[in-house]
């Protein structure tokens, strides 16, 4: 060891302690990876969550999605649902694919929806009418003995109701409450957000889509882009709570604004505003700071013969960069177009405007007698990058992602067979990987579990607070 | 928004008046025929960038290459022809039309022909308060899908992936 303990020389460290440690040393990288998260070894390891208790009073994706970060990681979360109706998420399914399990055994014929999945994973599912008086105390409870609630309610809703955090902080001091919503308190405090309007009102949606030249508006992004994204970022200020916590020993509240989450999405538009008043635009597949550095349609399918339409018309995207000068250079004599690059030799000339309207229009021109699978195959030939604008079904079957376990078929209790990827994408553990137990339960299966075994309520009692719709 | 054909074809002395809507997405860049749905009266158009570029011009009897996505009437109230229905407007592309019903569909199997619990209507097995059971035991309470599950593993209709 070096003499001076603050000094760390890797050559002076002590070496390999077995047999084992010295084979993990000479692996390759690759294998490294491979040894170290190890995809389907999830449960034989520990759970870095494991210990925290959190209520969830959320509906929709984006605050049921902060709390199932925490599920995923190993935290016990209880999800209270309204009784006999659950979520209404449950009932947002996709049009052709509904019904996955009967809502509960009031409602046999209504389900829970495609669209619920991945939103509520691990979590435990129970029912309660907490603002009525009589529930207000198995509430208290729940409150008492968990690290954290998160809820979505109008502002100052929870507070009417003497539950929101000025009230359970009294309780437990340790508490951590999250109030996640649409505009947060101001002057638009009683507007509520669904996604569409985050990236409405966010500006984010006017900054992506097509541009007028190309018959363009703006657009959103069809999946909840922003619920998941204002989700994860709760998740975020949830952790930094806890440690908060640990330093301090008290709780803290989280306001979170989900149209203000999309703000921070915009990148350098308002920067830029602030410093030269300009208002940043939409420019479709392309990018505003970069050419070549976008998307173009290929004139073929990779699939002229699919049943499926989105493989059969749709599988002629491709992503291309080649935005360095050589790089653009060798662009400019694959596609037989050198008069492009003597034209815009500099990337300063062919990131404007007008340049990048020539440029791709060359591109998809000589793209337009090709499949997707050839342009990348040319374009890969001559060094340069580009890749396929994969759809789902692609995602699917491709090994890389199978192999890394980020999509993967699951055999879920009550589900069945489904194909998993929320929990297995979001990013890999080592020590402490993330893991999906099941991808959600039915309203209330969990009422026994919590209300007799956690709180020790009598199941006389639970009965009949069931009986009159109370939970 | 996407471009229209609003039909005036004059059918029995009194103009078709429908508009027909051309799906922004696969008309986009597009050159072919396209039916009215009301008459059925065939239009050549050519779209670049989502613009009419040529067309709509009557092509009196020759075949659509595609339908328009749906159509209304709006001088008629509210009558319109939905997608998808047959020879009159097409199905959604973006979604498989040779398995979307236009009904919930009830799958009992994945696509890999493993067995899904997620049909309606399911015998209620609730316990107390709706506590369901961790497991749904599908030989128990959904023999016929077992039955079959078996039968598809005799047949190698299962796949791993």
């Amino acid at each position: 060891m070096a003499k001076d303990p603050r000094v760390c020389r890797l050559e002076e460290l002590d070496g390999p302690k077995s047999k084992q440690e010295l084979d993990e040393m000479k692996m390759p990288y690759e294998d490294y990876c491979r040894a170290a998260f190890a995809p389907g070894g999830e449960f034989s390891r520990p759970l870095s969550l494991k210990g925290i208790r959190w209520l969830s009073t959320t509906m929709y994706i984006f605050t049921p999605h902060s709390v199932s970060n925490l599920a995923e990681l190993g935290a016990e979360v209880i999800k209270v649902e309204m009784p006999r109706m659950g979520d209404p998420m449950r009932h947002c399914a996709p049009f052709n694919e509904t019904y996955l399990y009967p809502l509960h055994d009031t409602r046999p014929m209504t389900g829970t929806g495609m669209g619920y999945l991945n939103a509520n994973p691990n979590e435990y599912h129970i029912t309660m009418d907490y603002h009525l008086d009589e529930m207000k105390e198995a509430f208290y409870r729940l409150v008492k003995m968990s690290d954290g609630l998160t809820e979505c309610y109008r502002p100052g809703t929870f507070d009417r109701w003497k539950q929101s955090y000025r009230y359970l902080i009294e309780m437990n001091p340790r508490f951590i409450y999250v109030w996640g919503g649409g505009f947060g308190y101001g002057p638009k405090v009683f507007g509520g957000s669904y996604d569409i309007l985050g990236q409405a009102h966010a500006g984010l949606a006017s900054v992506t889509g097509m541009h007028e030249f190309m018959g363009g508006h703006c657009t959103k992004h069809s999946n909840w882009c922003i619920d998941w994204y204002s989700g994860t970022q709760i998740t975020f200020g949830i952790l930094a709570a806890i440690h908060w916590r640990r330093k301090t020993g008290l709780g803290t509240m989280i306001e979170f604004s989900q149209v203000q989450a999309a703000t921070r999405c915009l990148g350098y538009a308002a920067p830029l505003y602030g410093r030269f008043g300009i208002v940043r635009q939409r420019w479709g597949n392309w990018d505003t700071q970069l050419c070549v550095h976008g998307i173009i349609l290929a004139g073929k399918s990779d699939y002229p013969d699919a049943i499926n339409p989105q493989d059969r018309l749709d599988a002629r995207y491709v992503m291309v960069s080649a935005f360095n000068d050589p790089d653009f250079k060798e662009l400019c004599e694959v596609i037989k177009k050198p008069d492009l690059y003597s034209r815009y030799q500099k990337h300063k000339d062919r990131v404007e405007g007008e340049a990048q309207v020539e440029i791709y229009a060359a591109l998809e021109e000589w793209a337009k007698d090709k499949s997707r699978g050839d342009v990348v195959r040319i374009l890969q030939g001559a060094g340069l990058l580009a890749e396929p604008v994969m759809n789902d079904r692609e995602v699917y079957e491709c090994e890389h992602y199978r192999l890394r376990g980020t999509i993967r078929w699951q055999d879920d209790p009550i589900f069945g067979d489904v194909l998993a990827m929320g929990s297995y994408g979001a990013g890999l553990m080592s020590k402490t990987p993330r893991r999906l137990y099941w991808i959600w339960r039915p309203v209330g299966a969990d009422n026994v579990k919590i209300y007799h075994e956690l709180l020790g309520y009598p199941t006389a009692k639970i009965e009949e607070w069931y009986s009159k719709a109370m939970i | 928004m996407c471009d229209i054909i609003w039909c005036k074809k004059m059918v029995d002395g009194k103009p078709c008046n429908t508009v027909n809507y051309l799906d922004p997405y696969c008309f986009w860049n597009w050159e072919g025929k396209v039916n009215c749905a009301e008459c059925g009266t065939v239009y050549y158009i050519h779209m670049i960038q989502g613009h009419m570029y040529k067309g709509p011009e009557e092509r009196p009897g020759e075949k659509p290459d595609t339908s328009p996505l749906y159509a209304d009437k709006p001088l008629d109230g509210y009558s319109n022809y939905s997608p998808g229905v047959e020879g009159r407007t097409r199905p959604f592309e973006c979604l498989p039309r040779h398995i979307y019903l236009g009904v919930p569909d009830m799958r009992k199997f994945s696509i890999r022909g493993r067995p899904l619990r997620g049909w309606r209507p399911q015998p209620p097995d609730g316990g107390i308060a709706g506590s369901y059971k961790f497991n749904w035991d599908l030989k128990r309470l959904s023999p016929e899908v077992w039955e079959e599950y078996q039968r598809m593993l005799r047949d190698g209709e299962v796949k791993d992936w």
